[in-house]
C-alpha cells in the first residue's frame, strides 16, 4: 500500500509539474503579448501626439494667414497649398451661405453692405413700394402666403375684387418681381422678394400704429 | 452601344396633327403640324428623331419652398431643329408623308436639304461634351436637344415626372420634391419645401 501510496504521490507532483510548466510558458505567451500591444499603443499614443501638433501648428498657420515654407517638402508645400484654398473657400461660404429666411443665415464681415444697398435704382424701389400700395395687392400677396394657388382659389378667397382686376393686379405684382406664374399649371407663387417685401410692410404699419397709440 | 452607333434615316415625315412630346405638371414640349421628321436610326431600329418645325418647350424651373418661390418659367419657341432620342415609336404612329409643300414651308428645296442640316445638327449634338456624358443602354427616359443662341446645346432629360434642364443660363433639376436650379451666381437646392440657398456676394 505504501509503494502504492509512493507512486501515486510521485505521478501528482510529476503531474504539478508539468501543469506548472504550461502555466509558465501560457504566462510567459501572455507576457510578450502584452509587451507587443503596450508597445503598439505607446507608438499610437506618439502618432497621435504628431497629430495634435500638426493641428496646432495647421491652427496657428490659419490664424496668422497663408504661410509657405518654400524651403520644405513639395508635399509640405502642396499641403500649405490646400490649405489656404480650402480656407478660402470656407471663407467665401461663410460670407455666402443662408439657409432660408426663419432658418440659419450666415453673415460674415460685409461693411460695405450700405454702400450696395444705395446701389438700388430709386425707380426700382418705387415699383417695389407701389405694387405694394394697394390693399388688394397686399390681400393677394397674404394669400400666396399660404402656398401657390390658381386664379380660381384666388377668386374663391377674394371675392370682393372682380377677376379682371385680380388679373390686372397679379400683373402688377408678376412685374414687380413678388409674384410668380407657373406657365404649366398656371399656380401663382409668392417669390422670395415678394415675401420678404410683404413682411418688411406689415412690420412698418405694425411700427407706425405702436407708435401712433403711444 | 455607344453614340457613333447611331446614324440619320434617309425618310422624311411630317406630323400630322400637333403632337405633345413630352409632359408633366412642371413642362411641355409640343411640336405643331406638318413638323419635319427624320429619324434617327441604331442598328435598323429607330431610336429618335429630328424635327425641324413650329413648336415650343415650356419649363417650370421655378423651385417653390417655405421661403418663397425662386426662379422663373422657362419659354422657348422651337423654330430650329432639335433632337428627340427615346420614344420613337410612339411619335412615328403619329408620322405621315411629307410633301414639297411642307419642305417649302420650312425653307428647304428637298428632303435632301433638310436631312443636310439635320445631319449638321446631329453631329454637332455628338461632340458636344454634355451629351456624352449622357449614358445610352442603361438610360430608358427621353433626350432632347436644342441649339441655343452660341455655339452650344441646351439639353432637357426626361424620365417620368422627373428631369433635367441643361442650358446656358441655367440647369435645373426635378426629381419629386426635390430640385436644384444653378444660375449665374447662384445655386438652390430644395428638398421638400426646406431651401438652401448659395449665393455669390450674398446681401440678405
Amino acid at each position: 500500500v505504501e509503494g502504492f501510496i509512493f507512486v501515486v504521490l510521485h505521478l501528482i507532483i510529476i503531474k504539478y509539474k508539468i501543469i506548472n510548466n504550461e502555466f509558465g510558458k501560457v504566462r510567459n505567451e501572455l507576457s510578450e503579448e502584452l509587451k507587443e500591444e503596450i508597445k503598439k499603443l505607446k507608438e499610437e499614443l506618439a502618432n497621435l501626439k504628431e497629430q495634435l501638433r500638426d493641428m496646432a501648428e495647421a491652427r496657428q498657420r490659419r490664424s496668422r494667414g497663408l504661410h509657405i515654407d518654400v524651403g520644405g517638402s513639395v508635399q509640405d508645400y502642396v499641403e500649405d497649398v490646400m490649405e489656404g484654398v480650402a480656407e478660402g473657400i470656407h471663407g467665401e461660404l461663410e460670407r455666402s451661405i443662408f439657409i432660408g429666411p426663419g432658418g440659419v443665415r450666415i453673415l460674415k464681415g460685409e461693411p460695405e453692405r450700405e454702400e450696395h444697398e444705395t446701389e438700388v435704382s430709386f425707380p426700382r424701389v418705387a415699383e417695389v413700394m407701389s405694387a405694394l400700395g394697394q390693399e388688394h395687392r397686399l390681400r393677394i400677396l397674404s394669400e400666396l402666403m399660404t402656398g401657390g394657388k390658381y386664379i380660381n382659389d384666388l377668386q374663391e378667397k377674394l371675392p370682393e375684387i372682380t377677376t379682371s382686376t385680380l388679373s390686372s393686379h397679379l400683373k402688377v405684382l408678376e412685374e414687380a418681381g413678388l409674384v410668380v406664374q407657373e406657365k404649366v399649371r398656371g399656380r401663382y407663387l409668392i417669390t422670395m422678394p415678394g415675401r420678404a417685401a410683404y413682411r418688411m410692410a406689415r412690420r412698418i404699419a405694425r411700427f407706425l400704429e405702436r407708435g401712433s397709440q403711444e | 452601344m455607344t453614340w457613333r452607333d447611331y446614324q440619320l434615316g434617309s425618310i422624311v415625315s411630317r406630323t400630322a396633327e400637333a403632337m405633345t412630346l413630352w409632359k408633366t405638371e412642371r413642362g411641355i414640349l409640343q411640336i405643331g403640324e406638318g413638323t419635319l421628321a427624320v429619324p434617327i436610326m441604331s442598328r435598323d431600329q429607330r431610336e429618335g428623331f429630328i424635327f425641324h418645325g413650329h413648336g415650343k418647350l415650356i419649363l417650370d424651373t421655378i423651385v417653390e419652398t417655405e421661403s418663397g418661390a425662386v426662379g422663373k418659367p422657362t419659354e422657348r419657341e422651337l423654330n430650329e431643329p432639335f433632337l428627340m432620342i427615346g420614344d420613337a415609336e410612339k411619335t412615328r404612329e403619329k408620322l405621315s408623308g411629307v410633301g414639297p409643300k411642307d419642305l417649302e414651308k420650312m425653307g428647304y428645296k428637298d428632303q435632301k436639304e433638310f436631312i443636310e442640316r439635320a445631319r449638321a445638327f446631329f453631329d454637332r449634338f455628338l461632340r458636344a461634351e454634355d451629351c456624352k456624358c449622357l449614358g445610352l443602354g442603361k438610360y430608358h427616359g427621353i433626350v432632347f436637344a436644342f441649339v441655343h443662341d452660341g455655339n452650344g446645346l441646351d439639353v432637357l432629360a426626361v424620365k417620368g415626372t422627373r428631369f433635367v434642364y441643361i442650358a446656358s443660363e441655367i440647369v435645373f433639376v426635378s426629381n419629386g420634391d426635390k430640385v436644384v436650379l444653378t444660375s449665374p451666381g447662384e445655386v438652390v437646392c430644395s428638398d421638400h419645401g426646406k431651401l438652401l440657398v448659395v449665393k455669390k456676394a450674398c446681401r440678405y
